[in-house]
């Protein structure tokens, strides 16, 4: 027995949904870029492509949202939390590997403080993921051990059928069930199993106990290593804004001496003013510093303080690196024989 | 019809071997087999990784003015594979005062078809920026005579309204990655106007008005001085065409001041100089 979601289907299930106030949000695309976003007519959709240019973090970490207002008075200063308005949303067509970012960034904004627009918005979200039958020449997932069809962090998984004409849906949260038993009628049933298609063969790239290994070893910080492998790095943050874990933050007051709002906007440890100091030193003075915080923050000290490798391996910055750079290359080098 | 690939691999040797240059920057194969990127050559032995081809598109000027390489130098000259934009490039870096042109060593070449595995390379004569005078001077008087102009004519005919709100659209999109910025050779700050915050000149968050103020800002510190190489807008992760901004800027500095970036290695920069003769027609 296995339940169907036809294709045809979806314009009924955003329809459903929205009557009960919920958000539909999806891949979709345009001329030059394609990201996860509000969805209305199932024609918006755009399932046809390997994952989107952006990432699903911006959907739970806008890439600049307000905290709060202020207004600086005689005696006193008066301050407004920013509230979230309390919408329920559906991310439907969801990339498994985005799916499984949302867990790893859960102990980071959990950690010390709790992140509450962080969490409020993983509460208020169902994440429907479609399990990947094509790859290209980025994709790594194999390579962090994980594969194109993994169900963490999703409470939907979809396999898409052999005709194409709809997916095989599989509930894997309470909060996924519930989702399949409300739209009920809208998903079909049938009597016998179906064929669906097989994951992507997505190759192993490079070995992560052996990268996990090199890091931790004491001569690694010190090598002359990062500089050979960031040496046509140019500093942008491009490789940080798509990643779908990284998440760190500056906090920004906009306004003038006596009004303002208190914003948290995407900062990068690629960018030289991370970590300057207002005297001037910079600890980290060049980019092969900023590298290796980079690479030793996703594959040690992530992995040492929560558990988990802070990467998805959804390859999107190696994809889009202006220099051809990207996480993948410095991995390999390490898991064979680089960092010497 | 100049130099063979051959004899520009023949050179670079030869540099390397006498020592005359500190460093050899050309391409090499990147991450995948459609992709090339830059590579830093100092033994001869390393000399074979390098490649020419059509896909060999990034203006490199851009690591002329890195500054972790500049020390590497150590005084001495570099070699680097230059199109006549990248000549251009060095050309606006020499005039404002950032390198000294006797010590780059023009590698120049031109795909015919740019961004195409097979197509045909020339390789150009002359080592020095002023041999590419005569060529640039024909670059000029050729104007802007491409796709993008065609696009640009058609944004003109927009209202003012319909223009915003393309753009507004387009920047939307924007993350404040600093892609652009960091991929052009003209973007050589130590410190930038963004990352400058007593006074905090432009909003650092990514949200409509930050992203119209950073692009904008961009564009204008551009003006004059963009050479088209499009490092930009291949760089934009969100796909905005960065390149109709900077050639409408460039169209305008040659319709009305008659200048054409990086003509030479001593071309004043349009926006910090002034003649006589000078339109005024916005002054009231």
């Amino acid at each position: 027995m296995a339940q169907i979601l036809e294709k045809n289907k979806l314009d009924e299930m955003i329809a459903r949904l929205n009557g009960d106030g919920c958000e539909v949000f999806g891949p979709r695309k345009n001329d030059t870029s394609s990201w996860y976003g509000k969805i209305s007519r199932a024609e918006e959709f755009c399932f046809d492509q390997i994952l989107p240019d952006r990432p699903l973090k911006e959907l739970f970490f806008p890439r600049t949202e307000p905290m709060m207002k202020y207004e600086i008075k005689k005696q006193q200063v008066d301050a407004e939390n920013y509230v979230l308005p309390k919408k329920q949303r559906v991310i439907f067509g969801a990339r498994p590997c985005d799916a499984v970012s949302l867990t790893i960034d859960d102990a980071l904004f959990a950690w010390d403080a709790c992140d509450e627009f962080w969490f409020e918005r993983r509460e208020n979200s169902v994440i429907v993921s479609i399990a990947c039958n094509k790859k290209d020449d980025f994709c790594m997932c194999t390579s962090l051990k994980s594969s194109p069809d993994v169900s963490t962090g999703s409470d939907v998984l979809l396999h898409e059928l052999v005709d194409s004409a709809g997916w095989r849906v599989s509930a894997i949260t309470p909060a996924g069930q519930d989702f399949i038993d409300k739209l009920g009628d809208v998903f079909s049933t049938t009597s016998t199993d179906v064929s669906v298609k097989p994951p992507a063969e997505v190759p192993v790239k490079f070995d992560l106990d052996a990268v996990i290994r090199k890091l931790n070893s004491p001569e690694i910080f010190e090598s002359d290593f990062w500089k050979t492998i960031s040496v046509r790095c140019v500093g942008c943050g491009v490789c940080t804004f798509v990643c779908p874990t990284c998440h760190c933050f500056d906090i920004q007051d906009e306004g003038d001496v006596y009004h303002g709002v208190r914003r948290k906007n995407w900062d990068s440890c690629s960018f030289a003013m991370f970590t300057r100091h207002a005297s001037g030193h910079n600890p980290r003075p060049d980019q092969a510093s900023r590298w290796r915080q980079r690479i030793m923050h996703k594959f040690n000290y992530y992995l040492e303080r929560f558990g988990q490798i802070s990467c998805t391996g959804c390859g999107r910055c190696s994809r889009v690196c202006p220099v051809d750079m990207g996480v993948t290359q410095t991995l390999v080098t390490l898991s064979t024989n680089g960092g010497k | 019809m100049g130099n063979t690939l051959e004899e520009h691999i023949k050179r670079t040797r030869q540099l390397l071997e006498c020592g005359e240059v500190a460093m050899v920057i050309g391409y090499e194969r990147g991450s995948v087999e459609n992709r090339r990127r830059a590579t830093f050559v100092k033994e001869v032995s390393e000399l074979e990784r390098m490649v020419l081809d059509g896909l060999c598109c990034e203006n490199l000027a851009n690591y002329l003015v890195r500054e972790e390489l500049l020390r590497s130098f150590d005084g001495k000259k570099v070699a680097i594979f230059l199109t006549t934009a990248g000549v251009r490039s060095v050309n606006i870096l020499a005039a404002e005062g950032q390198i000294n042109p006797d010590c780059v060593i023009i590698l120049g070449f031109e795909a015919e078809k740019p961004g195409e595995l097979d197509s045909a390379i020339k390789m150009l004569d002359g080592e020095h920026v002023d041999h590419y005078a005569d060529s640039i001077q024909q670059l000029k008087s050729r104007g802007f005579v491409n796709d993008r102009a065609q696009v640009i004519v058609k944004l003109e005919m927009m209202s003012a309204e319909e223009r915003f709100a393309f753009w507004r659209e387009q920047f939307s999109r924007c993350v404040k990655c600093y892609a652009c910025r960091q991929v052009c050779p003209m973007c050589y700050c130590r410190r930038c106007i963004v990352d400058c915050n007593q006074p905090q000149w432009i909003n650092a968050s990514a949200h409509d008005l930050g992203n119209l103020e950073w692009n904008l800002v961009r564009a204008f510190h551009l003006a004059g001085r963009c050479v088209g190489c499009g490092n930009c807008e291949q760089a934009c992760p969100a796909g905005i065409p960065l390149m109709l901004l900077n050639q409408r800027m460039a169209q305008e500095v040659l319709k009305e001041f008659n200048h054409f970036a990086g003509e030479s290695s001593t071309q004043l920069p349009v926006l910090a100089d002034f003649k006589k003769d000078d339109p005024e027609t916005f002054i009231l």
